[in-house]
């Protein structure tokens, strides 16, 4: 993460420059020490850094989205017009390893489709998740781990 | 051009309020405590997310638009952690679920919270 | 500020104030704690909302940070009442086998 640190102090150069200390100011600065990094990667070889700000950037979209689609599927049937309600307690075998893995991965569920983390085994190999329009279990476990868990994983590892 | 972002604040501000309400009319019509927590964690932050939205983009300033900012963030970020507490701690009062839910992968394995506390 | 916006906050004043009497409703009828629980939070977010809506309607952009102290606030009560309701569970599991 040091290109990180390196992108930091181009954005503050950026605002010294311009002296222009204000959040407009930072924003510019940091898309463009991107900008310049990027082009400049031949220099770090294996270096993830692109990959992972880009993916995270993604990944942060894509959850909005998801947001906004969640909530109008659960608007639609409390009142009435969207599917029957039809909840199930559904456990999810885990391939996200570590605490931050994890973590984002049972935040992103509660905050997504008719599905609610409720809590991870002691030895953090399962995850049970509450879920609202459950009529097949199957589907819901196949559909989480290869959507969200996807996601998640290919961004961080 | 003022009107016009006058007008999108406006729209903004009763969709949010309109997610508010689903919410809680699904906290009050919903079956049971898991159910109703998937109305109010969804549309709720929604609802309020969009509000705040609105409230960025009334004030000129960026401090304003910051401020906002973070509560949203702080929204998105607290309301997955109070969904987990609340959802465990129903789980673990041992409340009966809807009788109309199907499967329940947790009741009676070695990770059922009802039973890991008791011991 | 337009007539329309001015409409428009009124209506939204309205109905998050139905929204929560509705929540108020489920906190006071339960029936079990993790019901009054969850109406609790939404109340909390609902306070959230109304406070935002007001800085716009008064123009003042104190009401913010008020929305955020609440919103911080609310968010500690929510965690505590789960952590009080988990633990009093817990202590009821635990008495018969020490009786």
């Amino acid at each position: 993460m040091n290109l990180l640190v390196v992108n930091l102090l181009l954005a503050l150069a950026w605002m010294a420059v311009n002296a222009s200390f204000n959040l407009m100011g930072f924003i510019a600065g940091f898309i463009l020490g991107h900008l310049i990094l990027w082009l400049a990667r031949p220099l770090f070889p294996g270096e993830r850094y692109f990959r992972r700000t880009w993916g995270g950037c993604a990944y942060m979209l894509w959850l909005v989205k998801e947001i906004f689609v969640s909530a109008w599927a659960v608007a639609k049937s409390v009142i009435g017009v969207g599917d029957a309600v039809k909840p199930a307690v559904i456990a999810i075998p885990l391939d996200a390893k570590t605490d931050f893995e994890i973590t984002l991965l049972a935040c992103s569920i509660t905050l997504t489709p008719g599905t609610l983390s409720m809590d991870v085994s002691p030895d953090r190999r399962t995850l049970y998740i509450h879920a609202m329009f459950a009529a097949d279990p199957d589907t819901v476990r196949a559909e989480t781990k290869a959507g969200m868990e996807r996601r998640i994983l290919e961004m961080l590892r | 051009m003022a009107d016009l972002i006058q007008a999108l604040i406006g729209i903004l501000a009763v969709g949010g309020a309109v997610f508010c309400l689903i919410a809680a009319i699904g906290v009050v019509r919903l079956p049971d405590a898991l159910t109703r927590m998937h109305a109010s964690s969804k549309a709720g932050t929604l609802g309020c997310g969009l509000i705040l939205l609105s409230v960025a983009l009334f004030f000129p300033g960026i401090d304003v638009v910051a401020r906002a900012a973070a509560a949203i963030l702080f929204l998105l970020l607290t309301t997955p952690v109070s969904a987990h507490m609340i959802g465990r701690a129903i789980y673990a009062t041992g409340a009966p679920l809807w009788k109309g839910t199907g499967v329940d992968e947790l009741k009676g394995t070695q990770d059922d919270p009802a039973r890991r506390l008791g011991q | 500020m337009t007539v329309f916006l001015e409409t428009c906050l009124a209506v939204s004043v309205g109905l998050v104030a139905i929204a929560l009497v509705l929540t108020a409703i489920r906190v006071l009828r339960g029936p079990t704690e993790g019901d009054r629980i969850v109406a609790i939070d939404l109340f909390g977010v609902l306070a959230v909302a109304m406070i935002a809506i007001f800085a716009i309607w008064l123009g003042e952009q104190v009401f913010l940070d008020a929305a955020i102290a609440l919103a911080l606030v609310a968010f500690f009560g929510t965690i505590a009442y789960a952590r009080f309701v988990e633990h009093k569970a817990a202590l009821k599991a635990k008495e018969p086998s020490d009786g």
